[in-house]
């Protein structure tokens, strides 16, 4: 005779588990193909967004200070010919630490200590909040709280007592407005307001007598032309009519100078009737139809460079040093900065959020993990809710909860390794491709390989978590029920 | 394998099943069929019981309860006079493992396991060595004929064949109690006379206790109890050699 003792039932070692497990994904290789498809186009997806914006990440910390260099001639013009504006000068003044060349320099031109300059700077600070307020309101209550005044003249406004009464009682009834400062804080700002007005006005003053120091200096010449001397004679009158040029700036800016005057000459030599015929004839066009862009891809190899050297040689007189060589490296030059500016243009708002790839781009990289789980989570309930008979014939023989279980999270495991390697492969693949298209050589040097690697790891261990976790929920339930309840759920 | 020790009208009889006004209610959006209306029987050790009834009269539902598969809506049972509903996860496993073979009426075989691996997996589950499962598979299935096809996924089989591993996979850990849900209701005359000889070999030599429902009247030739079942109650129980006497009076 059989006698029943009940024991607790010993668990199953991991290997038979997994081997078992094994067994089933391999029979279900077509409906676990289409999972992986699944999960690879999700994790595909994910990874697209984050290796192009991790791309752009790069580029932009790198072109930032190519670029900046390439402005400083269009900056330094303007700077050499007329005054900041008040606003502009306020803005200098806010952003000036003490110490610094940009501090010495409104000293200078103001004729004040360092101290009253620093002084300055905070009253500057709060003007550019209050700037900042007053453009961000829409205008009808602009139009209520100030009329029609704007910049600096919203402080003059207000320092009439019955301009500054209106105000503050209109502020008052304007519930939906947010002031940034309370009543008292802005009537003590408006009190001080005098006080910065003219440190301001002095700054201007002190730059309006520089720049005509300067230009006596000009003997005839343009600003522009008078800065490719910015290492010598010219340069030291600037530093003597009070502006910080620091002899880094100076060459880095003579350099620049030098590359766009060649730039011009180069674009003007198009007018020369003799020089576009030649080109025309070596085109095979008419005169009339070469183009610019003809000159830089002739200009593009070093032995049409010299042909074209010869052929201005011949018809113009091209200033000194601009032989065939560099003809080539005005091109590149040109080129590049091209490069530089559309770079600057795609890389737009990167910076800050999750990997710095930018907000916006953390916003949709978080968009399209939640449209991951939804697919991942939808692929594996499926497949595990199609098998609860399954289960439950495992239950009868004396499974356990947790070896169903295990099975379960060993099957999404497998499933969301291949479909996560392979869907961060072709995110990655096709991210390349497309930033590759639009930064060309720029991506190379710059290839952000660690970062990548570290995207291609948190996408791939997104996959495989978010498969493991939705189908932990529905085989956990069905591994909890009686054997014939869950036989019942179909 | 312990020798059958004791007769079922032996003076000392021992309970290896009891139920206690045991109901089944399926519930299903809001309609309510009641499978089972309060059972109330006795199985002792060693025993071959028959259980018949028509078709939905609530044989499968009987056998899930007792089998400790499905939970009663109402009412106990107890196996070997331990109340199923206090066992934990671990003990209903270990208890379906060992001690109760089942053979469903619809097979249920796992689809992508060959035929030996079917009957091994129970056997992995309580712990054997691979090596000893094959090897005691294989004699199983050469038991039930199918030593030749032991390589065979259930989709590959005809209905009787899987039935047969369906029957295999049942004695695989050598169980002390045998749910057998019409096991012979896909096999012919001839091989369903197998499966007879073998389930009572093991009740006569291995004291396994045998429940089987069927509409098989072969199966009256072997037992020693039969009980019917009709729209969930139980309508008779009555020992083989009483409706031997019935049905002769009849006659
Ligand atoms: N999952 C379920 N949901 C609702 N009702 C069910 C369910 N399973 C069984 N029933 C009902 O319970 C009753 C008993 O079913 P059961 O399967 O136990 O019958 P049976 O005696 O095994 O019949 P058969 O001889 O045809 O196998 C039937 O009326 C059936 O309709
Ligand atoms: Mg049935």
């Amino acid at each position: 005779m059989k006698h029943i003792d009940v024991q607790p039932q010993p668990v199953l070692s991991f290997g038979r588990t997994f081997a078992i497990a094994l067994r089933g994904v391999q029979y279900r290789l077509f409906r676990a193909l289409v999972t992986v498809a699944v999960i690879a186009v999700a994790m595909a997806f994910l990874m697209n967004i984050l290796s192009e914006s991790l791309f752009k990440r790069v580029v932009a910390v790198a072109v930032r200070d190519e670029i900046r260099v390439s402005r400083q001639a269009d900056h330094w013009i303007a700077r050499l010919s007329v005054p900041q504006t008040a606003e502009e000068v306020i803005d200098d003044l806010a952003a000036a630490e003490p110490g610094t060349p940009a501090s010495r320099e409104l000293a200078r031109f103001s004729g004040r200590d360092p101290a009253a300059i620093e002084q300055a700077g905070k009253q500057a600070a709060q003007a550019r909040e209050y700037f900042r307020f007053f453009d961000d309101i829409n205008y009808g209550r602009r139009r209520v709280l100030i009329g029609n005044a704007a910049g600096i003249g919203i402080f003059e406004r207000l320092q009439d007592p019955e301009a500054q009464a209106r105000f503050f009682e209109s502020l008052g009834q304007m519930r939906a407005v947010r002031f940034i400062a309370t009543p008292d804080g802005f009537r003590a700002f408006l009190a001080s307001w005098p006080a910065l007005r003219e440190v301001v006005a002095a700054v201007r003053e002190g730059q309006r007598q520089g720049i005509g120091q300067l230009h006596a200096k000009l003997d005839g010449r343009t600003v522009m032309a008078a800065l490719a001397d910015a290492e010598g004679a010219f340069g030291e009158a600037v530093r003597q009519a009070g502006f910080v040029l620091e002899p880094e700036e100076a060459t880095s800016l003579a350099k620049q100078i030098r590359l766009s005057e060649h730039r011009h000459f180069i674009e003007d030599s198009l007018n020369v009737p003799e020089v576009r015929k030649a080109v025309a004839a070596r085109k095979d066009v008419l005169p009339g139809d070469v183009s610019l862009d003809m000159i830089w891809g002739l200009l593009g190899h070093p032995d049409t460079a010299a042909w074209y050297r010869d052929l201005l040689a011949q018809h113009t007189s091209p200033p000194p040093g601009l032989d065939g060589d560099r003809l080539h490296e005005v091109a590149r030059a040109r080129g590049r900065s091209k490069l530089m500016v559309r770079a600057e243009l795609i890389t737009m708002g990167t910076g800050g959020g999750f990997m710095n790839i930018g907000p916006r781009m953390t916003w949709l990289a978080f968009v399209s993990m939640l449209v991951c789980t939804v697919g991942i989570a939808n692929a594996m309930l499926m497949s595990v809710t199609e098998r609860f008979r399954e289960i439950a014939t495992l239950k009868c023989l004396g499974a356990l909860d947790g070896f169903i279980m295990t099975v379960f999270l060993i099957e999404a495991a497998i499933l969301g390794l291949v479909g996560g390697v392979a869907g961060t492969l072709i995110g990655l693949v096709l991210g390349l491709g497309r930033m590759l298209a639009v930064f060309q050589s720029l991506l190379l040097e710059l290839f952000p390989g660690g970062l990548l690697l570290q995207a291609a790891g948190i996408s791939m261990v997104t996959g495989i978590a978010l498969a493991a976790v939705a189908a932990a929920y529905p085989s956990l339930r069905a591994a909890r029920l009686a054997p014939m309840e869950a036989m019942r759920i179909e | 394998m312990a020798k059958k020790e004791q007769a079922p009208d032996s003076a000392e009889k021992r309970v290896i099943i009891r139920t206690i006004g045991m109901k089944k209610l399926y519930r299903k959006g809001g309609q309510e069929t009641a499978a089972l209306r309060g059972v109330d029987v006795e199985i002792y050790t060693g025993e071959f019981i028959s259980v018949m009834g028509p078709s939905g009269s609530g044989k499968s539902t009987f056998f899930n309860m007792i089998g400790a598969l499905d939970s009663p809506s109402e009412g106990r049972v107890f196996i070997d006079e331990v109340d199923v509903a206090q066992l934990t996860a671990e003990e209903l496993a270990f208890l379906r493992c060992r001690k109760i073979g089942y053979i469903f009426q619809s097979y249920n075989l796992i689809k992508y396991m060959t035929a030996l691996e079917n009957v091994t997996t129970p056997m992995a589950f309580g712990g054997v060595p691979d090596d000893d499962a094959r090897k005691r598979g294989m004699e199983i299935l050469g038991l039930v004929g199918l030593r030749e096809r032991w390589f065979h996924r259930p989709i590959e089989m005809s209905g009787g064949q899987q039935q047969r591993v369906a029957i295999a996979r049942a004695l695989a850990n050598q169980p002390a109690i045998l749910l057998c849900d019409e096991p012979t209701a896909n096999l012919d005359h001839h091989t369903g006379q197998e499966i007879l000889d073998i389930l009572q070999k093991l009740n006569k030599e291995c004291g396994v206790t045998i429940i089987c429902a069927t509409h098989d009247h072969r199966m009256m030739n072997v037992c020693d109890r039969l009980m019917w079942i009709r729209d969930g109650s139980i309508e008779r129980i009555a020992r083989r050699d009483e409706v031997h006497v019935e049905l002769a009076g009849i006659d």
